[in-house]
């Protein structure tokens, strides 16, 4: 077989069955290390073109698709592994190995798939994998968490399936290629990549689950699901207008939710959110400039998004909580994770020389050039907001603000090693970001760095942090307190069940009524025949007579209906 | 209750930042942030802009977009908290955001440890 007839996903799930059999130690570690930089390896040399031509049940079923847009995903969500795993290096616990290995890979499987079925089978394998980054935090919360974001996930392919199955119908092929929504068909497809990519209403589950993943878990979780869903938007829907808008809202909404979160790795989920709404609007315009700045920035956002997850999470590690309130003036023995953090903040607010504007500014020119210059405020507007919470927050709450009191060690080698070598990408992409630009899938002929682009960036930026400043000295800013809040989430985890509860329990108790009330009237009826007819009763008297007068009667109806008929 | 830690015992970088936490450090960094951004709007005059859209004329438009929204939207969420803010346990026990973070899962070491 040719090297590029293997699937790449096929390394991931091979080698996921071998890390159970490998020792536990930092042999079986290094392995799961070595798995994306050899899958890196074997993607960078395919060539353009369709391998892994398989006929199933037949269906002819594409294993890899190789072209420019999938390569820049495969290769992201590789170099994605290789920081988690890395990241993961004190990890000793065998589900989460074998979770991690299993789950990039069928995300790259599902990046490389030609056609729709082959997407359904590694859609549901990210479903089934990432739960156990999940449950493997063993607590009842947990496992709750775990059941929903399951349930939501698997949800979504079955969704694609039915779409699948339709479209198959209508057309006779399941090919994956752009769609243009119409039929039911497509609209069940694009629902189920909506689910996966949390479209506003449809998002909750992204900010359920995240926080509830454990530390490790939740950095492998943050780049592979969602991104996915980006890279089938990007290949099934490009230019499907109304993606611009669902995409304005997405950045829009979580902004406001993420400034009053306390949880800091919440917090994260909804700017996660608001990032894929920049990517959803790329996708929504569909130029070549635009669906550039969607991979540039899916790239560069797996990257300042786990940088972000992990330095949350090496707080954690230390301190056992992400939570904001509890946190505070962690810098003084912290110091390389507060850097680290500083660079990830600057890069998702998307400073000049960070890796975040390189990439962003694709999508902004796109849609101010194209004319959506509502969706271009909504879009500078969220580029606000972003600082705000991701940008200020994270590292303000968790690093400086008031002296929490704790001085907690340095994060572990293992981990600022991956920090700083994510922190490093970050820079070199804002600063060279000609690597990544050549790797998009259209030529680039865009200069992110002119004086009036970086001037007005610079304003935007920093004006917004006069205003923290001026809201901070001031106390109007909202301060840090333990609690949750309610998003749209409620409705499935109070409301529906509180309404079935209710229904349940007027059932139960019109149920209960008719129930004693046919055996008290069955009962009543009982008794009367038994003192009537009991030996106690008047019949009783007569009981030889009394019974074959009875029984004769019975004969006689019997016969008087059979001659009617 | 905060510690008192020795700054002998931290490492060049964190004593490096501990100017953050010396009396009027935050008012001296307000008042550099405050005349960065008035140079940064000054500077627009001083090259041409290249302009998309029609609002970026306006001089200092990212500036003052920058300044309102954000405190629009800190408002805004204030707000927005009064209405939706739920005690920890409101969900519990089916979430996470009560319990506590498993220990054997961390490695809780104190700096001087």
């Amino acid at each position: 077989m040719m090297p590029e007839q293997f699937p790449i996903a096929f390394l991931f799930i091979i080698a996921g069955l071998i890390v159970a059999f490998i020792p536990q130690g930092r042999g079986r570690v290094s392995f799961t290390m070595l798995v994306p930089i050899f899958a890196a390896w074997m993607i960078w040399n395919l060539q353009p073109g369709v391998y892994g031509q398989v006929e199933f049940f037949g269906l002819p079923m594409e294993m890899m698709r190789v072209d420019k847009l999938s390569t820049i995903f495969g290769l992201v969500f590789c170099l994605a592994s290789f920081i988690g795993n890395l990241y993961a290096w004190h990890v000793r616990d065998t589900v989460q190995q074998v979770a991690a290995l299993l789950y990039a890979g069928s995300a790259i499987g599902a990046v490389f798939a030609g056609d729709l079925v082959t997407l359904f089978i590694y859609w549901e394998g990210t479903a089934l994998a990432s739960v156990f980054l999940i449950w493997a935090r063993r607590t009842e919360g947990a496992y709750y968490t775990g059941l929903r974001y399951l349930i939501i996930q698997v949800g979504s392919g079955v969704i694609l399936l039915a779409g699948i199955v339709l479209l198959h119908g209508e057309t006779g092929s399941i090919t994956f290629e752009k769609m243009t929504l119409g039929s039911l068909a497509t609209w069940l497809i694009f629902l189920a990549f909506g689910i996966k990519c949390a479209f506003p209403l449809l998002h909750n589950w992204l900010q359920d689950s995240y926080p509830a993943a454990t530390i490790t878990g939740t950095v492998i979780l943050s780049a592979f699901t969602t991104k996915l869903a980006v890279y089938a938007l990007a290949r099934g829907f490009p230019g499907t207008e109304i993606l611009i808008y669902i995409g304005a809202v997405m950045t829009l909404f979580p902004i406001f939710f993420a400034e009053i979160e306390n949880d800091l790795r919440r917090v994260l989920a909804y700017s996660l959110n608001n990032q894929l709404g920049f990517m959803v609007v790329g996708i929504g315009i569909g130029t070549e400039l635009s669906l550039n700045g969607t991979a540039a920035h899916a790239f560069a956002h797996i990257l300042y998004k786990g940088l972000l997850f992990m330095s949350v999470g090496a707080v954690m590690y230390r301190t056992g909580t992400s939570k904001a309130s509890e946190l505070g003036g962690l810098y003084r023995t912290m110091p390389i994770t507060a850097i680290c953090c500083l660079v990830g903040a600057a890069s998702i607010s998307a400073f000049p020389l960070f890796s975040g504007f390189v990439s962003k500014s694709l999508i902004l020119d796109a849609s101010a050039s194209n004319g959506y210059t509502l969706v271009w405020i909504a879009l500078v507007f969220a580029s606000a907001g972003v600082l705000s919470h991701s940008g200020i927050k994270i590292p303000f709450f968790a690093f400086f603000a008031h002296d929490s009191g704790k001085r907690p060690k340095e994060a572990p080698t293992h981990m600022l090693i991956a920090m700083v070598f994510t922190a490093f990408l970050c820079i070199f992409i804002g600063v060279f970001p000609e690597p990544l630009y050549a790797l998009l899938p259209y030529p680039v002929d865009f200069q992110p760095y002119t004086t009036s682009h970086v001037v007005g960036q610079l304003q935007l930026l920093l004006f917004a942090l006069l205003a923290f400043c001026v809201l901070m000295r001031t106390g109007i800013h909202p301060p840090e307190i333990r609690a949750i809040n309610l998003d749209s989430d409620w409705t499935y985890r109070k409301f529906a069940p509180m309404v079935i509860t209710k229904i349940a329990a007027v059932f139960s108790s019109v149920w209960t009524y008719q129930t004693t009330f046919w055996l008290g009237t069955f009962d009543r009826i009982v008794e009367g025949f038994y003192h009537s007819h009991g030996p106690e009763g008047r019949i009783a008297r007569v009981w030889p007579t009394g019974a074959m007068v009875l029984w004769i009667a019975i004969l006689l109806a019997g016969t008087l209906l059979v001659s009617f008929y | 209750m905060a510690k008192q830690t020795d700054p002998e015992t931290l490492s060049w970088i964190s004593r490096k930042l501990l100017w953050v936490d010396k009396p009027g450090s935050a008012d001296k960094l307000f008042k550099i942030l405050a005349v960065v951004c008035a140079l940064l709007f000054l500077s627009e005059f001083t090259f041409h802009k290249h302009v998309i859209v029609a609002v970026e004329n306006i001089p200092g438009f990212y500036g003052i977009f920058g300044f309102v929204m954000f405190t629009a939207l800190i408002l805004v969420a204030k707000m927005l908290r009064t209405i939706i803010k739920r005690p920890e346990d409101y969900y519990a026990p089916k979430a996470i955001d009560s319990e506590e973070y498993p220990q054997a899962d961390t490695e809780r070491l104190d700096h001087d440890a």
